[in-house]
């Protein structure tokens, strides 16, 4: 089969197209004919050896697909079922083999290429908005970031619940695709400062919590823009980590909470997995939750796809096509 | 009349007893006759110069007494009203001027010294189990200083809610007061790693909540007990400020959310303050919940309070009698 293979770190010509072998199952894996992979972030982190990973190995971790073979010890899949993942390496392949208690099931619907673009992103999307900080009616959250992969689908989620949404993006274009998504408030925060334009647009009151993937040139800010006893979500760190801080800030700027997720942590248990991917299928089988899939690519134009990730010029899902 | 004066912060020996005319109400204010004032680790703070304030300046920031002369805008207080208050500074005298939406009125069940006790540590306690984090039966909770001011009745109250609780203390006599409170375990720290005994007596699977008055000398381990997704609250730093921060070590550690708080933000509200102030004095007066009152003062002793406060040696509430 083809694969795309790091054997050794670097830039986005490191990824090979090798022809490999298809994989066994072992005991507690099907191997799944690859439809759709994922690009993300991680991968081109786990790529240029920022994250670790032992060589050679096959980048990807997320895509869906058909169960084609399963091991011994596997009682809920059998060949022929559509199924998604995420967090298993290996994806950027024609096949791989995933052990079962990560795959879930796709159902009608939804298709393959919209279950791989769904995975990482609206899983995150929905345990931020429903689990870390469950959103109400009513209530008005910050997103960063709204026109990016997990903003999108955020923003549709807060919208969805009857919040209201302020958010910040870069440009025209990207507010256009926030204000299509259900945002209420727009700043383009390369023409306004987001701490005054959020304080004057909530009359000083603060939201609810801020949803961050920014990071470094945001953390400090969207303190100062919270409500008493508001919470920050940071969930990532696109501008760079942010650097320790003293948590007297907290309580001097009101009572503050943080907290720093993982989608890990929130798809731990098989029964949360499950739970979460169904409950992100059934919006989008529903018609509630829209996925921007504007960029496909065939598995050996990785490369391309890397590179058009980091140069920040797509909006949406990128996804390869074996 | 009588009143304790900072002339400049420093240790105890700063207090002075001095002789002061009985201060004239504000428009919305009541003039109060102090019966007791409370004895907070705020108070010390002050004192020190850790927290600044203008000087000279009167103590004490909370007690209880009768009203004797309201402002000409004072609208629900009248003279003889029973009232107890926090966040009044100037209360280490023998009358203090406090706006009318600080006090609030004590039931006749209710004596000053329990009313006077209950407003600081026990408006904490309250807004920790019920807030900071919304406790609920079945959860299990860690309190640090479990037989101090506070402590003793977020023990109660988290007993009361149906939660396990786990509480630190420094001695056995403490930790016997912890269990009267309602604990089910307590941790003498100063015999027992806190964090090798919360791992064991939870089955390794940690604590759904830490409430921490502590600061310095417990954050780092507290992040080591508890559960995905738990919450450390964060509401005192009695051994020092707590180091800057890493957000990354939250997720590191399980998604963990953290708050650093203030009593101020718990009660902003006349409406807060009123609900929080009836829900204790209810549960004092039906006997559910029990203040101790460690010792008491005269005025003119404020010295020694302070002295004994800071060793840490008493269990219970420390109060001043002009």
């Amino acid at each position: 089969m083809k694969a795309i293979q790091v054997k050794q770190p670097g830039g986005p010509e490191a990824m090979e197209l090798v022809e490999l072998p298809v994989p066994t199952p072992k005991a507690n894996e099907a191997v799944v004919k690859l439809a759709a992979s994922g690009v993300n972030f991680i991968d081109v982190y786990q790529r240029e050896g920022r994250y670790k990973v032992a060589l050679p190995f096959v980048l990807g971790q997320e895509g869906a697909g058909s169960v084609t073979a399963v091991g011994g010890d596997v009682k809920s899949v059998k060949v022929g079922d559509r199924v998604a993942w995420t967090s298993v390496l290996g994806a950027y392949a024609e096949y791989a083999a995933v052990p079962e208690d990560r795959l879930v099931p796709i159902p009608a619907g939804v298709t393959d290429q919209q279950a791989a673009a769904a995975m990482l992103q609206g899983m995150t999307a929905h345990y931020l908005s429903h689990s870390t900080y469950p959103l109400k009616r009513g209530e008005t959250a910050l997103v960063h970031a709204a026109a990016g992969g997990v903003g999108l689908l955020l923003t549709q989620m807060a919208h969805n619940i009857g919040a209201r949404v302020i958010a910040t993006v870069s440009t025209e274009e990207k507010a256009e695709l926030a204000r299509e998504a259900g945002v209420d408030d727009v700043i383009l925060y390369t023409h306004a400062d987001f701490e005054a334009e959020t304080k004057r647009l909530t009359g000083g009151k603060g939201v609810d919590v801020v949803y961050d993937s920014v990071g470094k040139t945001t953390f400090e800010k969207g303190l100062n823009i919270l409500r008493p006893r508001g919470m920050m979500v940071l969930y990532g760190g696109s501008s760079g980590a942010v650097p320790p801080f003293d948590l007297v800030v907290l309580s001097q700027k009101g009572s503050l909470f943080v907290t720093r997720p993982t989608l890990g942590h929130y798809t731990l248990t098989r029964d949360e997995l499950v739970a979460r991917a169904g409950a992100v299928f059934g919006m989008m089988a529903a018609g509630k939750l829209k996925l921007r899939i504007e960029h496909k690519y065939p598995l050996a134009e990785a490369q391309r796809a890397h590179r058009e990730l980091e140069g920040r010029k797509t909006t949406g899902k990128l996804l390869l096509i074996p | 009349m009588k009143a304790i004066r900072v002339q400049h912060p420093g240790g105890p020996e700063v207090m002075e007893l001095v002789e002061i005319p009985v201060p004239q109400p504000k428009p919305a204010e009541a003039l109060v006759k102090v019966a007791v004032a409370g004895v907070n680790s705020i108070d010390g703070h002050f004192r020190d110069g850790s927290l600044r304030m203008p000087l000279p300046f009167v103590p004490g920031q909370e007690g209880a007494g009768v009203v004797t002369a309201v402002g000409t805008q004072v609208k629900a207080l009248k003279a003889g009203d029973r009232v107890a208050w926090s966040g009044t500074l100037g209360s280490y005298a023998e009358y203090v001027a406090g706006p009318e939406e600080h006090l609030v009125p004590v039931p006749r069940a209710i004596s000053d010294e329990q009313a006077a006790a209950a407003m600081m540590h026990g408006l904490t306690a309250h807004y920790l189990v019920n807030d900071a984090h919304k406790l609920k039966a079945g959860e299990t909770a860690l309190v640090h200083a479990a037989a101090g001011g506070v402590g003793l009745l977020v023990v109660q109250l988290a007993h009361a809610i149906g939660a396990r609780v786990i509480g630190t203390a420094s001695s056995a006599e403490k930790a016997k007061l912890a269990r009267e409170a309602g604990a089910d375990e307590v941790i003498i720290y100063t015999e027992q790693d806190f964090e090798a005994e919360t791992k064991r007596l939870t089955g390794g699977k940690g604590v759904e909540v830490v409430y921490d008055g502590v600061g310095k000398a417990t954050f780092e381990k507290n992040l080591n007990v508890m559960k995905l997704r738990g919450m450390l609250v964060l509401y005192g730093m009695s051994s020092g400020p707590v180091p800057p921060v890493d957000p990354a070590k939250l997720s590191e550690k399980g998604s963990l959310y953290m708050a650093r708080t203030t009593l101020a933000h718990f009660t902003a509200t006349r409406e807060e303050l009123v609900a929080r102030t009836s829900a204790l004095f209810g549960m004092i007066a039906e006997g559910k919940l029990k203040v101790r009152i460690a010792k008491k003062y005269p005025l003119a002793e404020a010295v020694q309070a302070h002295r004994d406060m800071e060793a840490h040696k008493l269990a219970g509430k420390l109060l001043l009698v002009p």
